[in-house]
């Protein structure tokens, strides 16, 4: 028989932990469960627990831990509960079948299949829809990325990303004109000593580039450290494997193609409007 | 020849109000060696007189020359050779770079003039002794007098050994002891060569030069030979 995943919420089932008690000859049916759920409950391979389809515990059923593993971290997910168990298809159909109904055995609502070639789920979508009336098949992967949560996150992301970028620029571009002016005696001197203004905005080029590239060093460090607290944190607060902050390569470089052109020209557009006063008004107070 | 000659310098200045003439139709003429002290009451076009023989300013019109060569048209790098290697400058508020010891301040201008390291070395040892600070050598500025602080910058002005050395108001900020060692230190520059002129308002300092002049409204309205 196929195998197949279905997951059982614990608000849905009832557990229950017991120390054995079943039948030698007939051993009870095995199932994985999280590891939320194991360490919560203390339960190792081997375990035995007691499952029901509903809240009241009625119908419970015993099963056998046969072993532990780590939910798919799902973003969409992050607020549930993360008790959950696996168990074999007929397991799952015999323990939520109700007496009155004849067909519970027979009846499934919903069925995830992993393929073995994943590019051809959506053929297979199709030929399941086409010749199964009554089945809609479609793909998760397709169903989470057209999610509209995601995609408004994700807009929003942006957005923040653009407001950070247009705020700090203005204000390193204020902050580089008060440095530069604060100074207005050192940049005064050179010009007096017989430094040429190319000669002057080729020191401050450099000295912007050094605290640039310093800076954006500093601040992908930065990055690359708070990702790992802020992971470790939101892991420990919704007890979940998922990342929630990663620096790919791809960002570090992003922040390195904004950042250092950035300082640069802040600075310089900052000494080039100092630079363009009269020699005398630069060491002039 | 005169290490800097002027003729009929104007500069105006234009302003909101209306231009304003700073300097209106001067000539003169500063020879090797020579003393000159510019003197007269605030805003009568002194500094801004010093700034144009110092190639720091440009004139409005008229002509001046600096070791025979016509600077009122020369350009930026020109302008700024002129100044790193002939002209010194030395102000009232000395003006050293307060991120370098008093010997990497001497030292800048003749990096920046492309003298070996050995040959900065060695000027650098000989103007601290010179203006009597080799113990200060690794001193910043914030751990100066201010008297040690205009000797370093006069030290500085002497590093690429100009022929003329311009001081607006030099001893303005000293107490009257420190000024009068500041002026004997001047004193022995010009006799060791070095053509000076000074803006002063001190008309005891004014009397050390060979030559006083006057200027009123822009205007050089006497010249006196003191010596």
């Amino acid at each position: 028989m196929r195998r197949a995943r279905l997951w059982v919420m614990a608000s849905a089932v009832t557990l229950a932990v017991s120390g054995g008690g079943v039948d030698a000859a007939e051993p009870a049916p095995g199932v994985l469960i999280s590891r939320q759920l194991a360490e919560a409950k203390a339960l190792s391979p081997g375990s035995q627990i007691r499952l029901a389809p509903g809240g009241d515990g009625q119908s419970a059923q015993t099963f056998r831990v046969l072993g532990i593993y780590e939910p798919t971290p799902d973003p969409m997910e992050i607020s549930e509960s993360k008790f959950k168990v696996r168990l074999h298809l007929p397991d799952m159909a015999r323990l939520v079948s109700g007496p009155a109904d004849l067909m519970a055995a027979e009846t499934v609502d919903q069925v995830n299949l992993v393929l073995r070639d994943p590019r051809q789920a959506s053929t297979i979508a199709t030929q399941l829809m086409t010749g199964t009336p009554g089945i809609v098949a479609r793909q998760a992967r397709a169903a989470v990325s057209g999610a509209g949560t995601f995609v408004v996150i994700e807009r929003f992301h942006l957005a923040i990303a653009i407001v950070t970028i247009i705020a700090s620029a203005l204000f390193l571009l204020a902050l580089s004109v008060m440095l530069v002016d604060e100074r207005r005696d050192t940049v005064g001197v050179l010009r007096l000593i017989g430094l040429t203004t190319r000669r002057v905005l080729a020191q401050i080029f450099l000295e912007s580039l050094v605290v640039a590239v310093g800076g954006a060093v500093f601040g992908i460090g930065l990055a690359a450290a708070s990702q790992f607290a802020i992971n470790r944190y939101f892991q420990w607060h919704y007890n979940t494997a998922l990342v929630f902050v990663r620096v790919t390569p791809g960002v570090v470089a992003v922040c390195l193609a904004i950042a250092i052109p950035l300082g640069v020209v802040a600075s310089a557009a900052a000494s080039w409007s100092l630079l363009r006063k009269q020699l005398m008004t630069l060491a002039r107070r | 020849m005169s290490v800097i000659e002027a003729r009929d310098l104007t500069r105006v200045f234009p302003m909101p109000a209306g231009p304003v003439t700073a300097v209106r139709g001067v000539s003169l003429a500063v020879d090797p060696g020579d003393f000159v002290a510019l003197c007269g009451p605030s805003g009568c076009g002194k500094s801004t007189l010093l700034h144009l023989l110092g190639v720091v300013d440009t004139p409005s019109s008229g002509t001046l020359t600096v070791d025979g060569e016509d600077v009122a048209t020369l350009g930026d790098v020109a302008r700024s050779r002129i100044r790193l290697r002939k002209i010194g400058f030395v102000f009232q508020r000395f003006f050293l770079l307060p991120m370098l010891t008093a010997a990497e301040n001497i030292e800048l201008p003749m990096a920046e003039a492309g003298v070996s390291k050995s040959e900065r070395a060695h000027r650098v040892h000989e103007l601290l002794e010179y203006v009597e600070l080799s113990k200060r050598a690794d001193h910043r500025p914030s751990q100066l007098s201010g008297g040690e602080m205009q000797r370093i910058a006069i030290a500085r002005a002497l590093a690429n050994r100009p022929r003329l050395l311009l001081a607006d108001e030099p001893t303005g900020e000293l107490d009257q002891t420190t000024g009068q060692h500041i002026a004997e230190l001047l004193d022995r520059v010009n006799a060791d060569g070095t053509a000076l002129v000074i803006v002063t308002h001190d008309a005891v300092f004014a009397r050390r030069a060979r030559r006083i002049l006057t200027m009123r409204d822009g205007v050089l309205v006497s010249e006196e030979r003191v010596r």
